[in-house]
């Protein structure tokens, strides 16, 4: 997969920017808060639909603008040309076109292009709860395969039915359910049983196929032969309709569905202690870059050829050896990094860009 | 401050406050109606006015009739013992247009949507069940909309119309006529794969 040519307007710090791309790598470099990141942040933008910072659209939106335009040139992992175009207007709407045709979901430009994305924020997968975690599965899952996005939003459909519905109940508690009640709460247990099995074995094969690959990944950046595994934790035992017909009263009681694919945990432990509280700083930095190194190379196996990577400013928190070491285990393919330092040892960019003047401008380095 | 007179601003409000027409497509239809003979604003009131006053629900069905109960449940020649239970009054015409349907209707005014605050009480449900028995329904045709609401709701009609010698059928979903394999989502060619029916042997 790769990115040929990138046309923002009004996106961020960029009121009109066009720039063209090797299929190799390109470094952005500049201080900090000059616009590196939004550049990434855009290119993101066009294979998810959403930043990868986590925040909504309008806030892409540059000030005092209507709306901010993104157009791509890239090139799908079948070789074939396509035009990725999407418009966020200044209340968070995005209109899309793939190819000058209207796409209505996130999947559609997901066929067409994919992105992979390390940043510093990746250290959360290990030091924060577990829905960063499950966030990780479901996109890795829906990047693998773009129509995996139904599977997770019939689920979450479901649930958010059934919750609304727990809370009408909660208001009036009673012993047991009187009818028609309790045949509607059936009928949802029966639903979200459907939606959640799928998902959760979608989930759990996912995980027995990467944890190899993460325990590699993180041999290959250099952390040791410590014993890395993940481990899938379903939040209930059984079948999923029994376990919420079981915990109907608690769910009442809370007015939400407590047992399922949305309360699991993904536990990723080294050397038979859990990664977030027993490993240092240094090994859960590791573990974070080998677990996007993984889903990486996962992707590019299962869609067969690289996504496009985004580096974004990793390399300030590595030390020589380890940015050696990333950069030496990343799968041939189009790159794109941002560092407000130094570029790592033997690092040499295709494209040297300089990012400038408020963000407004990118051109080429000179040293 | 409106750019427009009050009346004019009013009309265009009424406008986009119906479903499937937004404020520009709004603003057109006042101005066509400002623009045109009175006779034709006098036309379109009346219609209106006429149609509401003078429709109700069919007190059996539930769709919508200019008497107490609607066409096709006085019909002699429909078939009284097989009912089609459908969402909307819209969705009758929907399966009278396929002139494959000879039984009557009963309309359940919406699906199950409890976001939307809509539980099995706000549907028409007691009253199917009270049908059933007295009007020796001998199949019950489930027609909602295949959408996670329609579903439940189908689903909850199943448990619920559980009457011994019943039969009840849910509508299948699948490939539309005249398509490609080839274009069809993987959702609906999935459906279509699991409903498939047989068409020589024995099922296993």
């Amino acid at each position: 997969m790769e990115l040929n040519r990138l046309s923002l307007h009004n996106f961020r710090s960029y009121a009109e920017l066009e720039l063209e791309f090797p299929s190799g790598l390109t470094a952005l470099r500049g201080p900090n808060g000059i616009g590196k990141s939004n550049l990434l942040e855009a290119i993101g933008y066009l294979s998810t639909l959403k930043s990868f910072r986590g925040v909504p659209g309008e806030a892409m939106v540059a000030r005092d603008t209507s709306s901010a335009v993104l157009r791509a040139d890239v090139v799908d992992a079948d070789g074939r040309a396509a035009l990725i175009e999407t418009e966020i207007t200044c209340n968070g709407r995005a209109r899309t076109q793939v190819n000058r045709v209207r796409s209505r979901r996130a999947r559609d430009v997901l066929e067409t292009f994919v992105v992979s994305v390390f940043s510093p924020d990746d250290l959360k997968l290990l030091k924060q709860g577990p829905s960063l975690r499950r966030d990780y599965c479901d996109d890795v899952l829906v990047a693998i395969r773009p129509a995996n996005d139904l599977v997770r939003a019939d689920w979450e459909k479901a649930l958010r039915q059934r919750n609304a519905f727990l809370k009408q109940l909660r208001s009036s508690a009673r012993a047991s359910l009187p009818e028609p009640e309790a045949t509607t709460l059936a009928v949802w247990d029966q639903k979200l049983s459907e939606a959640g099995d799928i998902l959760v074995s979608l989930r759990e094969s996912l995980v027995a196929r990467i944890t190899p690959a993460v325990a590699e990944a993180y041999r290959d950046l250099g952390g040791g032969s410590d014993l890395v595994e993940i481990r899938y934790q379903r939040s209930w035992k059984g079948p999923l309709g029994d376990a919420l017909a079981e915990g109907t009263g608690d769910d009442i009681r809370r007015g939400v569905t407590l047992r399922g694919p949305h309360r699991d945990e993904l536990e990723i432990r080294l050397n038979g202690l859990p990664a977030r509280t027993h490993a240092s700083q240094g090994e859960q930095r590791c573990l974070s870059l080998a677990l996007r190194l993984a889903a990486h190379r996962e992707l590019t196996g299962s869609r067969g050829s690289p996504p496009v990577l985004l580096l974004d400013d990793v390399f300030s928190e590595l030390d020589p050896r380890r940015s050696r070491a990333l950069l030496d285990s990343l799968p041939q393919g189009q790159t794109f990094l941002s560092t407000a330092t130094m570029l790592p040892d033997g690092c040499e960019p295709d494209l040297d860009l300089r990012v400038t003047n408020g963000g407004a401008q990118v051109r080429e380095w000179v040293p | 401050m409106s750019a427009y007179a009050d009346s004019v601003q009013d009309l265009i409000d009424a406008f986009a406050r119906l479903p499937g027409i937004g404020p520009k497509s709004a603003q057109r239809i006042a101005f066509h109606l400002l623009k045109a003979e009175p006779e034709e604003s006098r036309n379109l009131a009346s219609a209106v006015t006429a149609a509401r006053e003078r429709t109700r629900f069919c007190e059996r069905c539930f769709n919508i009739s200019e008497e107490t109960l609607c066409s096709i449940c006085v019909d002699p020649k429909r078939d009284s013992d097989l009912l089609c239970v459908v969402e909307e009054p819209r969705d009758v015409v929907a399966v009278e247009r396929t002139l494959e349907f000879r039984g009557r209707y009963h309309v359940l005014g919406g699906a199950i949507d409890h976001l939307q605050g809509v539980g099995p009480e706000q549907l028409r449900i007691k009253e199917l069940l009270a049908r059933v028995g007295p009007e020796e329904t001998r199949e019950v045709v489930i027609c909602t909309n295949p959408n996670l609401e329609g579903e439940a709701t189908a689903l909850y009609l199943n448990r619920v119309l559980d009457v011994p010698g019943l039969i009840v059928s849910q509508i299948a979903s699948g490939l539309p006529v005249g398509g490609d394999l080839e274009y069809a989502d993987e959702l609906t060619l999935g459906r279509a794969l699991t409903g498939r029916r047989l068409i020589q042997g024995e099922s296993t």
